[in-house]
């Protein structure tokens, strides 16, 4: 049986009293002590210099009406009573220096006495577990009770153990987690178990969470409804601010994250705050983080970590607190093996990583999500969707098929349910239209792996960044002249091949010159073209 | 084992208190479950723990489950030792229930022994003192048994601080009750004691009280107890008959006048006398133990309470006793213990 301990101030209103009439009021710390139903072995009294005398009668009277209590004073000298600083710091220090033994003994901490300042605190060390033990609270007695005892009540401040608040929280949990899944019942055993986890890390965590995943995964869409859920919960005010970085370049590139000031450089005619100080207080959605340049990195570095980061052009830091949110597609610690990203970085966003999965590896999702699609359509274009019963075994017989690709997984589907939803004008979508699209589908996949092959071709010369600023027209142009460029002894020999119909109408015809100003348009010259 | 339903009638604590005594008397240990179960805070209070660890103490006792709430207890008693015990009481506890589950066990033996018992002596929740010494004991000690009591100080709730002592030496030969009438009214009175409270209080009650029964100004005292510990105010009342005293007790409350208090009283006492019974509520359920543990007898009381028929079922649960109720008039019940009651 372990030995029940109560900690608390002595009230220097409500405790006092000399004469004997003291009896006759409730005294809350002498009624502690005289509940029927509670026993207290130990009561730590705490009280100032001025009080002693006081004290040592309420301990006396205490051990008169229970002498099963042992009263043990403790002194403590506050300036302030009502300073919440100096009241939190003074408890802090006698929690740290009390020797609590849990095993052997049942704290309770009375917050009845003392002021609502000493209340507030005793509350926040006792939820910290700084003081590992329950609040009490005594009451006094009610209208027409004989006597000066009152009543107790006795607060755990560990939740869980309200059944009640459990299943709120367990209800909280699965609403928070369907509102990540946009509401859609997915039966991916993994999935489900990776969007629970990161409801939990969502409503408790501020430190950066990273999204990786092909690309069309729903990296975006999900660290969207992150954000969501987190103002839903009170846990952001600030707004949610997403980035493609990716389609930062250059100066531009510090420019846009941290903003400039005034005459930072030519046309900076007016203060920028820049993306990360927008994002003051919500979140901050990096895709694409690997396409980052090292001087980007090395100051969004600083800027998770100390929250502060120097403008373009300033001389004075500014700061934003916001939560980051990391996306890619790449294998970072590949990119950290080839120098392309910072260790630190990674290490700071390698926290809470979350690998979602492709649409082909969630074979049993595409039905529920094909449901959603078409909810959806329904909603926005205000008619009801459906499929006929033969078209929809049709239509889920292929998006399971290996054939299936799914290169740009949700996206794919998105778009493949607003083509089948707009080709049927009754609001039925039936075989016909199904065969078609499982075509066009088809198309799409053989396209997109030629265009791969067009991609592999000038991943040879670019990096991913600088591929993704290239159009596909200009990439499928610059694919064949690098081809004629690595066939040609020579830049002029390439250069008359490819203006060979151009060239003879014009007056000067310097082809090379003009090859050589196209390779430059991407980076590239000849001489890197023939070493490769 | 014998097994109790501590959620069986009423008065769990009495209950409590009977099964200790006979347990220790008797030496058959017992399991009390759902113990105060439909009450708003179930389980055992400190103040029957208070009975448990004084029942232990002079018992050699082993229990289990004698925790604050709990609602189980099993109760194993070993050899009744004699002796001096001192037991401290907080206001929680109440010192005459305390004496009440241990001074027959202490009785059965043939050393003498004295119990201090300090804390409240007068307190509503409980028998006061006086009704333990001038009305139960002297009724015993016509039975046999040879128990004294005196109040040293009086404790008041909520300070508490009283002090009771009590000898108990070796019963002589145990004589049956036979309370059939009260007898002769050989004298009446009240008391109006204050303790650290306005003597006026108890000048009121006292006058008030007199008034009310029309009983003489001079039986019906007023007194200030400045030995007592702690504010408290209680009017007490007694009949003196020939076979019987019978105590009655109001306690002075916050916001209630004493002319209450003493209308309280007196219409308390005009009741039991129009019943015309010897016996009341309270003396009934306590003389049943001493009855049972020996030579039985009879006494002629009101309406049982629910609380007599409750003790009885657990007197009945440790010994073959007869115990029979019989209906007299409209008002009044004979209770017979033992064969030749």
């Amino acid at each position: 049986m372990k030995k029940r301990v109560a900690i608390g101030f002595l009230g220097t209103t409500l405790d006092i009293g000399k004469q004997e009439n003291r009896w006759e009021r409730w005294r809350p710390t002498v009624a502690l002590c005289m509940q029927p139903d509670l026993q207290v072995d130990r009561l730590d009294l705490i009280h100032d210099n001025h009080a002693i005398d006081l004290a040592s009668r309420v301990s006396g009277d205490i051990v008169q009406v229970s002498p099963e209590t042992r009263v043990v004073l403790h002194r403590l000298n506050l300036k302030d009573a009502w300073d919440f600083q100096e009241v939190y710091a003074a408890l802090y220090d006698f929690a740290k220096a009390y020797s609590f033994d849990p095993d052997s003994e049942d704290y309770l901490v009375n917050i009845t006495t003392g002021t609502h300042v000493a209340q507030i605190c005793w509350f926040l060390l006792t939820e910290a577990r700084y003081v590992p033990g329950r609040l009490i609270q005594l009451a006094p007695p009610r209208r027409g009770d004989t006597g000066v005892t009152g009543s107790h009540s006795i607060v755990d401040l560990d939740l869980s153990r309200y059944d009640r608040i459990a299943s709120r929280f367990r209800k909280e949990a699965e609403e928070g987690a369907s509102y990540l899944k946009s509401g859609i019942v997915t039966r991916n055993a993994a999935f489900n178990r990776m969007i629970d986890s990161i409801e939990k890390v969502a409503i408790r965590s501020k430190a950066p969470f990273l999204l990786t995943g092909p690309t069309g995964a729903g990296k975006s869409q999900l660290a969207r409804r992150i954000y969501e859920l987190k103002k839903a919960r009170r846990q952001v005010a600030g707004p949610f601010v997403e980035v493609n970085c990716a389609t930062l370049r250059g100066d531009q590139a510090m420019s846009a994250l941290f903003g400039h000031i005034k005459g930072a450089f030519t046309g900076a005619q007016t203060d920028r705050p820049g993306l990360l100080r927008s994002a003051h207080g919500g979140v901050l959605f990096m895709d694409e983080i690997g396409e980052l340049g090292p001087d980007e990195q090395a100051m969004i570095l600083r800027a998770i970590e100390d929250k502060r980061f120097l403008p373009v052009g300033a001389d004075k830091e500014a700061g934003s607190d916001f939560q980051l949110i990391a996306g890619t597609n790449r294998d970072l610690s590949e990119d950290v093996h080839k120098g392309k990203f910072r260790e630190d970085l990674l290490a700071r966003l390698n926290l809470w990583t979350f690998e979602l999965p492709g649409l082909k590896s969630r074979g049993e999702d595409i039905e529920p999500n094909i449901d959603f699609e078409l909810q959806r359509f329904s909603e926005t274009e205000g008619e009801a969707m459906s499929f006929n019963k033969e078209a929809r075994a049709l239509y889920l017989a292929f998006a399971m098929s290996p054939e299936a690709l799914w290169s740009a997984n949700f996206r794919d589907l998105s778009a493949s349910m607003t083509r089948l939803a707009t080709l049927s004008p009754n609001g039925r979508i039936n075989e016909e239209t199904v065969r078609e699209e499982i075509e066009r589908l088809r198309r799409l996949w053989k396209g997109r792996a030629d265009e791969d092959g067009v991609d592999a071709t000038l991943r040879e010369y670019l990096d991913g960044m600088a591929l993704s600023r290239i159009d596909l027209f200009d990439r499928i142009q610059l694919v064949e002249v690098i081809r004629v460029c690595r066939a040609a002894s020579s830049l002029s020999e390439a250069g008359r091949k490819l203006f060979s119909v151009s060239r003879l109408e014009k007056s000067s015809q310097n082809d090379a010159d003009r090859l050589k100003k196209y390779l430059a348009r991407f980076g590239m010259d000849w001489r890197r073209l023939r070493e490769n | 084992m014998i097994i109790i339903d501590g959620s069986e009638g009423e008065g769990g604590g009495q209950v409590l208190r009977t099964a200790l005594t006979l347990s220790m008397v008797t030496g058959k240990p017992f399991t009390i479950e759902n113990i105060r179960a439909r009450r708003s805070k179930p389980g055992l209070m400190r103040q029957h723990l208070a009975c448990v660890k004084a029942a232990a103490a002079i018992s050699g006792a082993s229990h289990e489950g004698a925790v604050i709430g709990s609602g189980k207890l099993i109760f194993r008693p070993g050899a009744l030792k004699a002796g001096n015990y001192r037991f401290d009481i907080g206001s929680a506890g109440s010192t005459t229930l305390v004496l009440q589950t241990i001074m027959l066990a202490l009785a059965a033996l043939d050393a003498p022994s004295t119990i201090v018992v300090t804390g409240g002596t007068h307190n509503m929740a409980a028998p006061c003192f006086d009704f333990l010494g001038e009305s139960f004991l002297p009724i015993i000690r016509r039975m046999g048994f040879r128990i004294e009591a005196e109040c040293l100080r009086r404790g008041f709730y909520p300070a508490g601080g009283g002090e009771i002592r009590m000898t108990i030496g070796p019963s002589e030969a145990h004589v049956s009750l036979v309370l059939d009438t009260a007898g002769r009214r050989l004298g009446q009175g009240a008391k109006a004691i204050v303790s650290h409270l306005p003597y006026d209080i108890a000048r009121r009650e006292a006058a008030a009280f007199a008034d009310a029964m029309g009983w003489t100004a001079e039986t019906c005292v007023a007194h200030s107890d400045a030995a007592a510990i702690g504010p408290g105010n209680v009017l007490t009342a007694h009949l003196e008959c020939e076979h019987v005293t019978e105590i009655f007790t109001t306690f002075g409350r916050q916001g209630v006048s004493g002319d209450r208090i003493a209308q309280e009283l007196a219409k308390e006492i005009k009741d039991h006398l129009s019943a015309g019974a010897p016996v009341g509520h309270y003396l009934a359920d306590q003389l049943l133990l001493p009855m049972v543990l020996t030579k039985g007898g009879r006494f002629v009381t009101s309406r049982p309470s629910a609380h007599c028929s409750t003790n009885i079922e657990v007197i009945r649960s440790f010994l073959n006793t007869p115990i029979a109720s019989t209906r007299l008039d409209d008002r009044r019940w004979m209770i017979s213990v033992g064969e030749q009651g």
